[in-house]
């Protein structure tokens, strides 16, 4: 009993570097406005349905509140509001993404979740920099992929929960941007 | 678990055993402090607990550690061995002291992946100086050597079990066929078989594992028991048993005072008759209990050797009882096993889960339909809530932990700062066995330390001082424990020279605290000394090592609020000072009101609220500003509205449709209007995930019974 256990362990570990390498290059993408955005595999712990949301006063608008994740209680925030994007009603069709960053699970509401791509290393470009500051690198962008004829936005999750780089400069910088 | 089999599992086992030890040892040693010497059976448990620590830290190749063990077990082996007369003991205790600090130091840096490169050629040289001058002392002394001791009978023993009234009392000869070899190993079978029902067990011979010659003793006279149990003769005999070696067994029972009186094999050992009957065994005892002096004399010649590192007492009482030595010399001990505190949180998170979980179910609104026969599924419903609510209270009581660590380390303190300022202090605790929350203790640890260490270096006068004012020469500092409605209390007592209301109130002023409209004497006692815990706030001259930076109080009432707790200060002049902490006695399972505002749920500490209110338009009272009062028969209390501070929607506004808490805290009361009031129950408190910055006025957040999520308020953060 004891010697499966352990072997299978092995083999899990096994597997999960196996994993680790699979999921290299893979991005799951989701759809926030008009744009595709991606997000590295190994950060998305799971996504759910949406749900009753509970919010919490004196916080950031994108900050949604806090929802019951079989027993865990985690924070959510809705993309679009921190794209600085028009608020979306939410509907049946709303998901959560359930992120892992640095072992602490935070979900993101979004329209639409798209599907899962590959995209290769040298496919991935840099967010071009013209007409943005140097801040604007750090932003939560970090790079631009190519699958086929699109393009999908990749997402740095950290950046993304984190907001010390918002200014109202650039936050009609974004706008602009983003409309173009 | 494969990683338990590498040497990081041992290098956790090594210092949780090692941490126990030293714990223990401390324990000990300070129990004793104020003895004039360590007795035998201490002097034995350090010599021991140095054997292991030296043992286990040479396996893991700590020399530091090793080599100061050895010393203080060198050292100790000589106390064991020549029991010397001039012992300084205050200096030995602090040796002791010292070398569990450097160990415990070196363990921290090992626990923290440090190298344990701590030096220790210091506490060597001091151990062997210390060493080397009660040898001195004790050559200085007088050339006789003790002889009495040296010829000492080895006596093992360990505290017996208080006899019951339930237990009795067996002599018990076994003889073996002629012909059976080895004869020592089955007497030491049945010993063993025998210790599964013995509350105690005495043999003779004693030595029946590592002297072969006891075997022939057992061949001639027979093996000899007095038992102590809780069984039958025949159950003895069972144990027992006939077998191929054992000829005969002959159990008696016999009196309590003859089982302390032991075997008397002196000298004059007579042939035992075991045809004889029970009176006149007795008969025999009492006439050899005549002969026991002599008996005693004889003894002592025929004493063996012992053998170096064999964990021998010497008594010097004579008569005194041999006793087996068990594996440990405590009295009953629950055994134990220790948990992974993670996995013990997980255990109480799925509880919680469960405990949800099964509110969804039972009041699953599938089950109104109109006609459904519910009966057998009632039954069944309340019996899964009975264990769900024991199961809910076993995992809460795991996590009780005694407060006996944490006073103990207030011992500690207190030697070492009554030590340094010569102040002779007594200290006592009461009630230590008090069992808070884990999480909890580890908040209390260190303003408790502090509160401790301002009792001995603030509170009790120096000796001088005490003489003079005519008080008793020992300073006294007394830390007690006890749960009280559901909180606990713990205070730290002295008898020194309590607080100066004048100089508190003098610092108050220069301070700027003080209100100048009011006169000093308008201050309550209370009130004054509450200054004491404001920042900066020292009325100590001189700033010792130990206290009046005037950081400190202020850090004590800061930690303690942060667990729900309060400080409060008594104090007479010239007669002491009480502080007292009151804390809850857990957090995470709390008593509280849920309530709803705007499309939200909050929960409230049930303790907090006073009353329930439903007021009228005309009490309220509105300032141009935007402050809202009310009267409440003939008091006016500040007035919050939950869904305009937090800035929610869809609240009630009109006064009289919601309803009104009256919350106090720490003496402010404050009226907060909700829209209305859910109901009572247990809640589970959770953080709010640190992602989200603090809110004021939030403590946590809950899982209400349909799953969604309350926000716990925290009245503090309202009233401020």
């Amino acid at each position: 009993m004891d010697e499966t256990s352990v072997s299978s362990q092995a083999q899990e570990t096994q597997d999960d570097s196996e994993k680790k390498d699979v999921q290299k290059g893979m991005y799951m993408t989701f759809k926030s406005g008009n744009e595709y955005f991606g997000l590295k595999i190994q950060y998305v712990s799971e996504i759910i349905q949406f749900q009753a949301i509970t919010a919490i006063p004196e916080t950031e608008d994108y900050i949604k509140g806090l929802i019951n994740l079989r027993g865990k209680v985690i924070p959510v925030i809705d993309v679009r509001l921190r794209f600085r994007q028009e608020p979306f009603e939410y509907d049946d069709r709303t998901c959560i993404i359930v992120l892992n960053v640095r072992s602490m699970l935070i979900g993101l509401i979004v329209e639409q979740i798209a599907e899962v791509v590959n995209i290769a290393e040298d496919s991935i470009l840099p967010p071009p920099t013209i007409g943005r500051t140097d801040k604007a690198h750090s932003k939560y962008v970090y790079g631009i992929g190519k699958v086929g004829n699109s393009v999908k936005l990749l997402l740095d999750p950290d950046k993304l929960l984190n907001d010390d780089d918002l200014t109202a400069v650039e936050q009609t910088d974004d706008m602009t941007s983003e409309e173009e | 678990m494969a990683e338990e089999f590498s040497t990081d599992g041992m290098l956790d086992i090594y210092l949780f055993e090692n941490e126990q030890l030293l714990e223990q040892l401390q324990d000990m040693v300070l129990e004793q402090k104020d003895a004039d010497c360590f007795d035998e059976d201490s002097i034995n448990e350090i010599f021991r607990t140095m054997h292991t620590i030296k043992g286990s830290s040479g396996i893991m190749m700590f020399d530091n550690i090793t080599a100061v063990s050895h010393k203080l077990e060198d050292v100790f082996y000589y106390l064991r061995e020549s029991k010397p007369h001039h012992v300084p003991h205050l200096e030995l205790v602090e040796h002791v002291l010292e070398v569990q600090d450097f160990i415990s130091n070196e363990m921290e840096k090992i626990r923290n992946g440090d190298p344990a490169d701590g030096d220790a050629s210091g506490i060597i040289a001091d151990l062997d100086k210390f060493l080397e001058g009660i040898k001195k002392a004790e050559e200085g002394e007088g050339t006789e050597p003790v002889p009495e001791n040296v010829h000492e009978e080895p006596k093992q023993f360990y505290i017996a079990p208080v006899a019951t009234s339930a237990s009795r009392f067996y002599k018990i000869y076994i003889t073996f066929y002629p012909e059976t070899e080895m004869s020592n190993v089955h007497a030491y079978k049945t010993v063993y078989a025998l210790k599964e029902v013995a509350e105690d067990i005495l043999y003779y011979p004693e030595d029946i594992i590592s002297d072969e010659k006891s075997a022939e003793v057992i061949m001639e006279d027979g093996f000899k028991i007095l038992l102590q149990a809780q069984c039958s003769e025949e159950e003895i005999r069972d144990i027992i048993g006939l077998g191929y070696d054992i000829k005969k067994v002959d159990v008696f029972e016999c009196k309590a005072e003859e089982f302390l009186q032991g075997f008397d094999f002196g000298g004059q050992q007579a042939q035992i008759d075991l045809e004889s009957s029970v009176e006149d065994i007795e008969a025999r005892a009492q006439e050899k209990e005549e002969a026991k002096e002599e008996a005693q004399e004889e003894k002592k010649a025929e004493k063996p050797k012992i053998a170096p590192g064999d964990f021998v007492i010497k008594s010097k009482e004579p008569g005194k009882q041999k006793k087996l030595a068990k594996d440990k010399p405590k009295a009953e001990k629950a055994s134990f096993i220790s948990v992974n505190v993670s996995k013990m949180d997980q255990l109480m998170e799925l509880i919680g889960e469960l405990v949800i979980s099964e509110s969804v179910v039972l009041q699953n609104p599938d089950l109104k339909v109109p006609g459904l026969n519910l009966n057998s599924f009632n039954k069944a419903a309340s019996q899964l809530s009975k264990i769900s609510t024991d199961l809910q209270n076993v995992i809460m009581s795991m996590r009780m932990v005694p407060l006996t660590n944490t006073f103990q380390k207030m011992n500690r303190i207190v030697f070492d700062v009554s030590r340094k300022l010569g102040k002779d202090i007594e200290f006592e605790m009461v009630g230590e066995h008090t069992e808070v929350d884990k999480n909890i203790i580890e908040h209390i640890s260190d303003p408790l330390m502090h509160l401790v260490r301002n009792a001995v270096d603030h509170g009790i006068e120096t000796n001088a001082e005490r003489a003079e004012s005519g008080k008793p020469d020992k300073g006294k500092v007394t830390l007690s424990a006890r749960t009280e409605a559901g909180k606990v209390w713990i205070s730290v007592e002295d008898n020194g020279k309590g607080l100066d209301r004048e100089k508190i109130l003098a610092k108050a002023r220069k301070q700027g605290i003080l209100d100048s409209n009011k006169l000093d004497s308008e201050y309550t006692n209370k009130e004054v000394y509450q200054f004491i815990t404001l920042p900066g706030f020292s009325t100590n001259e001189q700033v010792t090592e130990y206290s009046g930076r005037g950081v400190g109080m202020d850090v004590v009432v800061q930690n303690i609020q942060q667990i729900g707790g309060t400080l409060d200060i008594e104090s007479s002049p010239g007669n002491g000072s009480i502080m007292s902490l009151k804390i809850p006695l857990t957090l995470a399972i709390i008593d509280g009101i849920v309530m709803e505002t705007g499309n939200s749920s909050f929960v409230m500490e049930t303790g907090v609220i006073k009353e329930f209110v439903r007021v009228k338009e005309d009490m309220m009272v509105d300032e141009p500003d935007g402050d809202e009062y009310i009267m409440i028969r003939g008091e006016c209390f500040p007035v919050i509205r939950l869904g305009k501070w937090y800035g929610l929607t869809d609240y009630v506004q009109s006064i009289e449709d919601g309803i009104m808490l009256i919350l106090e805290v720490e003496e402010k009361k404050v009226c907060l209007f909700v829209d209305k009031l859910v109901g009572e129950q247990e809640i589970v408190v959770k953080p709010i995930p640190s992602y989200i910055k603090k809110v004021k006025g939030l403590s946590g957040c809950t899982q209400l019974g349909d799953g969604s999520i309350a926000l716990i308020l925290d009245a503090a953060g309202l009233v401020e």
